[in-house]
């Protein structure tokens, strides 16, 4: 290690081009600062991202003390019934068998036709109220202030009663309003009976309240032909009168969303996006190491930090490019360039030998890593030129004029072809792992899909994103699946199906999306994000279901690269730290093909051990 | 003879009030289990509780909680006043409004204290007397809480087991509460009179039951048959 213990000075950050490390922090060095700040809340956020927090309140959260009757007739009937003696109770008068008793005894020795009917009959307890008239005397032991309220329910026993009493031949059946049908059956009844033979009327009075405990099948309101029957057959039956059916009439909540039972009884226990502890996957959320990377240019347009099939990390800071060994833990300054611009883009070619440098000037650079030479630059461009991607010996590289080029690396006429449809800064190029397409994002909100074989236009052309697309990046298990991320003012991923151009799925994360990378042996795909949340989200696919989010950095991120066995991920943020996360972790115990189960065969052999950095 | 009389309703009463929290409990459970197997509410709103050695399904959603609550607490009155005689739970489909099942529960209390006939014409002065002979089935030979539990046990396996043959329900569906209550109850103004919501031409099943000292409650189902 170069320097193994820096003390960190005061950030003197300036402007691109100042020179940041003649005089401070060694780039790539163990970064103490960083690296107990976000240890430390990395673990105190270590639970959380698992489990959203609970709304703890309940919505009816009172003192379990509280009486139902109480807050009942606190919110309910606090206007109609709070004054009223009888508050929302009625007490005990509304027996039937009250009624029975009262009906039976006027209807003994009562005669005579029906003279009022119930309507009247109320209107008549109110005259007696008001001593307008009177044909008896009744006292009515409630004050009558809401007692003529047509929709009282409780309360009709009541009215029964007194009715009954007052008036001999009333016929509370045929009230309208929803009071008891069993009253109505038991009145009727009787009312029939003091009509007709006066046996029948015994008979049904020895029928009521026989048989308390058993219960009719069906309260139906009885048809006046069939009562005499209904009555008959009903003490046939056992039906006990003095039973009321109450319903709990406030409407149950609805239910939040439609069920199919059919699925639901072929469900596990526990929902299917909060999956069990036991069979989630355990993602460490804190950060393998941190490393220092002094500046580092926090521009999203540009495409700064790669990792080769070699295990090198390549990052450009400002004006240099650094290599650091994840094997050996070494760091080598790979190149300077000129005071007058600045790298704009990496990317290590196939093998792992070369890496392609980009210049702000247009200028592309292929050097040989282990050599540490320049092999040669390669011209064209105007602008700047922020991303690259290599198939073979093809390097193609993408500028701030929207224009993408390919070069082949190995002729001296390298420029094979020139790839138009951006009309703005290219950002975002990644080549399939076949090289049979290539798929290109740019600031203008495009989304480019390009056949290898006929680069005259592109395949697809996709504007559902409505921001920059920097992210992009190819299936490993399904060639001709694509995902591409927009930037602040989307905050989607796509998902396509490059054969057909069809959009096959979408996320909207909720913030930028600076890179996107699929697991090579989960079904998985990691996202990193700039604001608000600056984190690193790992998604099921085909799912969607964010199975954890990471906060990552204290400031966006801006580029992320997966180690060459693919358990790793390397991310670089504005905050000049350089983060290595061991997201898709393979247990040790596990044999790389068990662990690849429902995941993806393994491209490259080689790298199936262990991979460790220092 | 008397003073004996006395005697046996004090150690009653005690008896009773345990009983009842027991039926009480019961219910709860039950109604909560019904809306779980018969989807009336989505199954991710349940989270398992052990009861009865059984994982119980109870929901986690407030507004129905607290809708059971309020159930609840009026019931508990009810059961430890010896008031009611069945527990009804109606599912009903909402696109037709047809009850399309029922489950009831009826509750038999041994010794009822509030028994009493025809011709007794002081409805309020029934509780203080206990009545003999009225024909309600002895109680049976005490029980440990643990035969109670494996009884209620067997109940909520037959309950969940019964969505075998219980047919799909189709559409969304909700469901209401009904009690079958003496006639001399108090009643809160949020129950009112109804109507038994039977099922047309339904099928019936009887269920298990089980019985504490004071009371047996048996359980059915009804359900619509497949057209």
């Amino acid at each position: 290690m170069a320097a193994p213990s820096v003390s960190t000075p005061i950030k003197s950050h300036h402007g691109l081009f100042s020179s940041k490390t003649a005089g401070g922090r060694m780039p790539l060095t163990p970064s103490p600062r960083t690296r107990t700040v976000s240890v430390a809340t990395n673990l105190s956020t270590n639970s959380s991202p698992f489990t959203p927090p609970r709304p703890a309140q309940s919505i009816h959260h009172r003192e379990p003390s509280t009486q139902f009757s109480r807050s009942v007739s606190r919110s309910v009937s606090k206007f109609a019934y709070q004054h009223s003696p009888k508050s929302n109770i009625a007490k005990g008068k509304q027996s039937p068998r009250h009624l029975d008793l009262g009906i039976s005894e006027w209807t003994l020795t009562g005669t005579g036709p029906i003279t009022q009917t119930p309507s009247r009959e109320r209107g008549r307890k109110e005259s007696a109220v008001r001593s307008r008239a009177g044909k008896t005397t009744v006292r009515i032991p409630y004050n009558a202030a809401d007692r003529f309220i047509p929709n009282r329910m409780a309360s009709e026993g009541l009215v029964n009663v007194g009715s009954a009493k007052q008036d001999e031949n009333s016929r509370p059946k045929t009230r309208n309003g929803e009071g008891s049908t069993v009253l109505a059956n038991a009145a009727s009844a009787f009312d029939i009976g003091g009509r007709g033979a006066d046996g029948d009327l015994t008979a049904g009075l020895e029928n009521l309240g026989l048989d308390d405990d058993n219960t009719t099948t069906s309260y139906q309101r009885p048809n006046p032909d069939s009562v005499a029957y209904e009555s008959s057959l009903a003490s046939a039956c056992g039906v006990s009168m003095n039973t009321r059916i109450l319903a709990f009439k406030p409407p149950p909540p609805e239910s939040s969303k439609p069920i199919d039972l059919r699925s639901q009884y072929n469900r596990p226990l526990k929902p299917a996006n909060a999956q069990s502890a036991q069979f989630r996957r355990r993602i460490q959320t804190a950060p393998e190491r941190v490393l220092d990377a002094p500046g580092l240019v926090d521009d999203y347009y540009l495409n700064l930090l790669d990792w080769s099939s070699g295990n090198q990390v390549a990052i450009g800071l400002e004006r240099n490019v650094y290599v650091w060994s994840a094997e050996s833990g070494t760091v080598s300054s790979l190149l300077e360039t000129s005071p007058e611009t600045y790298v704009s883009s990496v990317k290590w070619s196939g093998d792992g030998a070369y890496v392609g440098v980009g210049l702000g000037s247009g200028e592309v650079q292929i050097w040989d890593v282990e050599e540490g030479t320049k092999l040669r630059s390669m011209f064209g461009h105007d602008a700047r030129v922020g991303v690259m991607g290599w198939s073979k010996h093809t390097l193609s590289t993408g500028a701030r004029s929207g224009l993408v080029f390919n070069h082949d690396v190995r002729v001296a006429q390298h420029k094979v072809a020139e790839l138009v449809s951006h009309t703005s800064e290219v950002c975002g190029l990644e080549w399939r792992s076949d090289g049979a397409q290539l798929a290109t994002g740019g600031n203008d909100n495009l989304v480019s899909i390009w056949d290898a074989r006929s680069l005259s236009a592109p395949k697809f052309k996709k504007t559902n994103h409505r921001a920059a697309v920097k992210a992009l990046s190819w299936c490993p298990w399904q060639l001709n699946l694509l995902s591409t991320g927009g930037g602040s003012y989307d905050k989607h991923i796509h998902f396509w199906n490059t054969t057909t151009g069809a959009r096959v799925n979408s996320i909207d994360t909720g913030s930028q999306v600076t890179s996107l990378k699929f697991s090579n042996h989960y079904r998985e795909l990691v996202s990193s994000s700039g604001f608000p949340d600056n984190s690193l989200s790992i998604w099921s696919y085909p799912t969607l279901v964010r199975n954890v989010e990471i906060p990552a950095h204290e400031t966006r991120v801006l580029h992320s690269c997966l180690s060459p066995d693919g358990q790793m991920l390397a991310t670089a943020a504005a905050d000049e730290s350089l983060k290595f996360w061991k997201v898709f972790e393979r247990k040790a115990g596990t044999s790389a093909s068990a662990s690849r189960e429902g995941g993806v065969g393994s491209k490259t052999s080689q790298m199936a051990k262990q991979m460790t950095i220092r | 003879m008397g003073e004996k009389k006395e005697d046996k309703s004090k150690v009653h009463k005690l008896a009773l009030r345990g009983s009842s929290k027991t039926v009480a409990e019961f219910f709860e459970y039950s109604i909560n289990t019904i809306l779980f197997q018969r989807g009336v509410y989505p199954a991710e709103d349940f989270s398992a509780v052990k009861k009865y050695g059984l994982n119980m399904l109870v929901s986690n959603d407030d507004q129905v909680k607290a809708y059971i609550k309020k159930i609840m607490s009026q019931l508990n009155r009810w059961m430890v006043n010896g008031k009611i005689s069945k527990l009804v739970v109606v599912i009903t489909s909402k696109d037709t409004g047809e009850h399309v099942e029922r489950w009831q529960f009826d509750v038999e209390i041994f010794n009822k204290p509030n028994k009493s006939r025809s011709t007794k014409m002081a409805v309020d002065k029934e509780n203080a007397a206990p009545d003999e002979g009225d024909g309600a089935a002895p109680p049976p030979p005490g029980k440990t809480e643990n035969e109670i539990q494996e009884e209620i046990q067997a109940i909520f396996r037959q309950i969940t087991a019964s969505v075998t043959f219980l047919p799909v329900l189709d559409g969304d569906c909700t469901f209401n509460v009904l009690v079958y209550a003496n006639a001399d109850s108090d009643v809160p103004i949020e129950w009112g009179d109804s109507d038994a919501k039977e099922i047309k031409n339904g099928e019936k099943v009887q269920l298990r039951s089980f019985s504490t000292s004071n009371h047996k409650v048996d359980t059915m189902v009804s359900y619509r048959l497949a057209d």
